[in-house]
């Protein structure tokens, strides 16, 4: 195997490395391992697409993002071969026009990219999605997935804070957000299969999450009533969907699996489940000062018994199972609104 | 300090009688940026009188809508007629509408302002719709608020545009009284005749 990137002679003290990465501006922030010939060919040797092939461009920068150069982000952040095509599905999925790469690299937003992995691939690969499933849980796959992914976008794409990308705040998930969906425990298809995948494939969803945004109630065992509690939190009135396109956009609403199995004997049928979400996340016009509820109206937000909701559609509410078992969680990963959620198969050399 | 694509470390130096520390050699994670080259920028080098100039507005500015009506209100009076446009959204069905719009304007001005950029997504899609225009050949300038000028500058540079003509106003414009972002747009409009290179 030839590689073509340039080649770079650095200390093999990690100490060293480290400061010459942070002086090269490669590293977010945290150290990161050697991309030596022989851990990037051995990642390569896993790749389902040549070295030289150009997989997609990725901005702000427009860099063009070879297979070798993501094995080389994939190398520095520890992905092992096996899980390589994850980064590349999950790259694929980010350049579909429909996501808004452009967009969300560069604005003020936190939004960053979060991956959802469902298929066998998880177990395979150390993705979490259990206990402590979005950060905490180390799993291999869940951490070195998500930076090669945010890697990527740093060194081939050019994001830089405050420079190519404005995001005012950042969130946690710039370091890289990746976790699985607990499809065995949730009483409705997986993610995947409602996207259209079968049961049997791997597959990786990329979201433009804002955050996480924890939801919690011990006070009502009514999953409708629950249910009708969670729609109105997810439609908080500063939320993205508010300022721009109820068309635009899907919410992740992850519930832990004991209330998963509450919301499936209320909700057999997951669109039913996403009907009753869409119909309650919605807020009086009243709620908003008179200068936001004008705006509202001379958009057209208001429906005729007064309420605004988030969303036009059902499908914009995406619920997914996964977490621990505590009985008294769930977490929206809310919408920046100008992005469509993309999935890919996950491929592996055949 | 790189010479010939080796990395020397800055902050050491060796005698010459010291063996020089272990190394590795590893890949380059980066790449290079796009935009190499720069296509034409275009300007009118005439009056506007008789000509139809496009301005692009979005509806998220309150503050922009002011300054693109009280512009066009004076291109009006210098004999121009005007094509006003609001765009708002990037993507799905209603961001397809707004594209289709800044081509269908592209096919009827004669030059267009295009803004606004003043957060970081729609700075990017300020410029992403004046490279649409100047790639059908038309003068067009982008307006961009000083915070967001350097972006601006870099997604033009990385779309091929690095020539492209940006406006810079004030930041921020938002929460502005009216009478203020009025003597902005009396200022500025001299500046924006100027990029798109009106004779006068």
């Amino acid at each position: 195997m030839t590689l073509t990137s340039d080649r770079v002679e650095v200390a093999a003290d990690p100490r060293q490395q480290y400061e010459q990465a942070m002086a090269e501006r490669w590293s977010d922030g945290v150290p990161l391992l050697p991309a030596t010939d022989d851990a990037v060919e051995a990642i390569l040797a896993a790749s389902p697409y040549p070295a030289d092939h150009a997989l997609c461009v990725l901005p702000p920068r427009n860099g063009v993002a070879t297979v070798e150069l993501i094995a080389i982000n994939a190398a520095m952040a520890g992905v092992e071969p096996a899980a390589f095509g994850v980064v590349l599905a999950a790259l694929e999925a980010m350049s579909e026009p429909e996501w808004n790469a452009f967009g969300l690299t560069t604005t003020t937003s936190s939004v960053f990219p979060m991956l959802v992995v469902n298929g066998a691939c998880r177990d395979e690969l150390g993705i979490d999605y259990r206990a402590s499933c979005m950060g905490g849980a180390a799993g291999r796959g869940s951490m070195t997935i998500g930076r090669a992914v945010a890697l990527c976008l740093r060194n081939i794409g050019g994001q830089r804070a405050g420079e190519t990308t404005k995001s005012v705040f950042g969130q946690p998930a710039r370091f890289g957000f990746c976790f699985g969906e607990w499809e065995e425990r949730s009483p409705w298809p997986a993610l995947s299969v409602r996207r259209g995948f079968r049961a049997d494939q791997n597959v990786v969803t990329v979201h433009g999450g804002k955050g996480t945004f924890p939801l919690a109630d011990i006070h009502n065992d009514d999953p409708r009533d629950l249910l009708y509690l969670i729609a109105k939190s997810l439609a908080f009135p500063l939320a993205n969907p508010y300022l721009g396109n109820p068309e635009n956009g899907e919410v992740i609403v992850a519930f832990n699996p004991m209330w998963a199995e509450r919301f499936g004997r209320a909700f057999p049928d997951v669109e039913d489940l996403q009907r009753y979400l869409r119909a309650h996340a919605c807020q009086p016009i009243d709620l908003w000062p008179a200068a936001n509820a004008a705006m509202l109206a001379d958009r057209g937000r208001v429906d005729p018994e007064g309420r605004v909701h988030l969303f036009e559609r059902p499908d914009q509410f995406v619920p997914m199972v996964c977490g621990g078992l505590g009985s008294l969680h769930a977490i929206a990963l809310p919408s920046f609104g100008e992005s469509q959620m993309q999935s890919k198969a996950i491929l592996s050399k055949s | 300090m790189r010479t010939h694509g080796v990395y020397m470390r800055p902050h050491q130096s060796y005698d010459a009688g010291m063996s020089d520390p272990a190394t590795v050699w590893v890949r380059r994670p980066t790449a290079a940026p796009g935009g190499d080259e720069s296509a034409p920028a275009f300007r009118l080098d005439r009056a506007v009188s008789g000509l139809t100039i496009g301005v692009r507005e979005d509806r998220a500015w309150r503050s922009w809508q002011l300054i693109g009506d009280i512009w066009s209100e004076y291109l009006r009076r210098d004999g121009a007629e005007t094509i006003t446009v609001e765009t708002g959204a990037q993507v799905g069905q209603p961001g397809s509408d707004d594209r289709k719009q800044i081509d269908e304007l592209a096919a009827v001005v004669d030059a267009a302002v295009v803004g606004l950029g003043t957060c970081g997504s729609c700075t990017t899609f300020t410029i992403k719709d004046a490279v649409a225009l100047e790639e059908q050949e038309r003068p067009v300038v982008a307006v961009v608020c000083e915070e967001f000028l350097v972006h601006g500058q870099n997604v033009a540079t990385h779309l091929g545009h690095r020539d492209l003509k940006i406006l810079v106003l004030p930041y921020p414009l938002e929460a502005r009284p009216d009478d203020e972002l009025r003597a902005i747009a009396d200022e500025y409009y001299p500046r924006m005749l100027e990029l798109l290179g009106v004779a006068s």
